[in-house]
């Protein structure tokens, strides 16, 4: 694309999940410039073109147990454009900043109803108070990380979205980018938004 | 968003680029297949061979509707039966990655055979999606082996050509009708067939009882959608589980198998949620079957699982 009107450029850092590639073909739908990229690669060769955001995949990582997830870290140090964590990517995020990950009383598999905390945040612009969601998690963010406020909960896990406004990073334990989450286009659409700046 | 007509037109020029000289396709008669062959056959004309293995693993009639469909297609085309290679190579197996590695590896073997008769260096598979990311690798887990991709042997002589590896089903269906197939509305089948649909060994007698469940949930299911009591599900089957129970037949105690029936909505198969059958027509297949396959089957199951946790097929 060309012109006057900019692409958004949002990368997916593959964590090594099942829906990393659903994150990807949702982004490239809503017309994002958008590619899969290892978790290995460093920030520096990330920013070799301009980019205005990064999904951080899930994966079958046991957050809860183990404390690093390829280059997240580095990412989420340095990063000057807005990152939302999905699932494993969600609970990394949490556990950098100071947050608590552990193993879920009750992991949530399937269908889900969560219940947004907040009524103004741009991450969940247009999604209704009370929507379906779909899970796939075995470990879930225990304590809320420094700064970051809780967006949305689930009758099994207290912390379904979590969100740090200023510098735009987003965790969510549920997956936006599965078909039969309600309002997981909603989700991306918003996220690319505050990509847009 | 995904662009059925450009995607068509680079795929035929990148086939035109990639391939040189005489191709294999690995052909199931399933819509991902048909559309990589209608694709390649337009790309490289007779220089594809379509090769259609009956694995013994079927469903009822499908070997003569494939054979039919390759005609149709205008597919210069191979028909192989080994059938009693696979029941042979399958006894006593009852793990399912086993069994998908036995069968995927036996395609892969029957591929290079007709490759060496024919001179042929390249295969071509409909992989999609699904295919490779639920078949793991790297930092992601196996959930199963896909035939085409997990079950490959680590050593084959003939190069892969998967023009549709980033593509999921609803983009292929979109595929399928921009390039006018009538099988685009197929109901998606696995690789290794009926033998993930037998938990345990999956003996010719074992198959062929669920060879004729499936065919009646099907029926059955099909004739409901038409009539509008049900919407069609994406998929659609029975699973044999060799676990007797007690049963009356006619005053007789009987002591048959179980047989679970699965029927799942779904846009791209990364995420499912079961289908919601009506009473009646689950009455009806549950009649159905247990009246057909009679002392060998006297339980019927519906099965409730979402996908997560479960997966589609069983096994």
């Amino acid at each position: 694309m060309s012109g006057n009107d900019r692409m958004v450029r949002i990368y997916v850092i593959d964590n090594g999940g099942q829906w990393t590639h659903r994150e990807w073909r949702t982004l490239r739908d809503l017309d994002v410039d958008t590619k899969i990229v290892p978790n290995t690669t460093p920030l520096q060769e990330l920013q070799k073109e301009e980019i205005h955001g990064l999904v951080l995949s899930g994966g079958a990582p046991r957050i809860g147990l183990a404390s690093t997830l390829g280059n997240c870290a580095e990412y989420l140090d340095n990063a000057k454009f807005p990152i939302l964590g999905i699932c494993a990517g969600h609970q990394f995020m949490a556990r950098h900043f100071g947050g608590e990950v552990k193993p879920s009383k009750l992991p949530e598999f399937g269908q889900v109803e969560i219940t947004l905390c907040v009524d103004d945040d741009p991450l969940f612009t247009s999604v209704p108070k009370k929507s379906i969601v779909w899970e796939s998690h075995n470990d879930e963010v225990t304590v809320l990380p420094k700064n970051f406020r809780k967006i949305a909960e689930s009758d099994n896990c207290v912390i379904q979205a979590m969100g740090q406004l200023k510098r735009q990073f987003y965790g969510l334990q549920f997956h936006p980018e599965v078909e039969h989450t309600q309002y997981g286009e909603q989700i991306f659409k918003n996220f690319i938004n505050l990509c847009k700046g | 968003m995904f662009h059925a007509e450009k995607f068509i037109e680079k795929t035929i020029s990148n086939l035109q680029r990639e391939i040189k000289g005489k191709a294999l396709i690995a052909f199931s008669g399933g819509v991902d297949s048909t559309v990589c062959a209608a694709l390649v056959n337009t790309a490289i004309g007779k220089q594809l061979i379509a090769v259609h293995v009956d694995t013994g693993y079927m469903r009822k009639n499908e070997p003569e509707q494939v054979q039919r469909m390759m005609k149709d297609l205008g597919l210069n085309y191979r028909y192989i039966s080994a059938s009693e290679d696979y029941y042979q190579a399958l006894k006593g197996i009852e793990e399912p990655e086993k069994k998908r590695k036995i069968i995927g590896e036996k395609f892969i073997r029957i591929f290079e055979q007709v490759a060496r008769e024919e001179h042929i260096s390249y295969l071509v598979q409909g992989t999609i999606a699904p295919d490779w990311i639920e078949s793991g690798g790297g930092l992601r887990d196996t959930i199963k082996s896909h035939h085409n991709v997990g079950g490959l042997p680590e050593h084959m002589t003939l190069k892969l050509v998967e023009p549709l590896r980033d593509l999921y089903k609803d983009e292929v269906r979109k595929v399928a009708r921009a390039l006018q197939l009538s099988v685009s509305e197929r109901q998606p089948f696995p690789g290794p067939g009926l033998a993930i649909r037998i938990i345990g060994e999956a003996t010719p007698e074992r198959t062929e009882l669920v060879r004729e469940a499936c065919a009646i949930v099907e029926k059955e299911i099909e004739r409901a959608s038409e009539q509008g009591l049900m919407e069609r599900p994406w998929q659609y089957f029975a699973v044999l589980i060799p676990i007797k129970t007690v049963g009356v037949h006619g005053d007789k105690r009987a002591y048959g198998n179980t047989i679970a029936i699965r029927a799942v909505q779904s846009v791209d198969a990364m995420t499912c949620h079961y289908s919601t059958i009506p009473h009646d027509v689950l009455d009806a297949i549950s009649t159905k079957i247990t009246n057909t396959l009679k002392e060998k089957v006297n339980r019927i199951v519906y099965d409730v699982t979402n996908k997560p946790p479960g997966t589609v097929e069983w096994e």
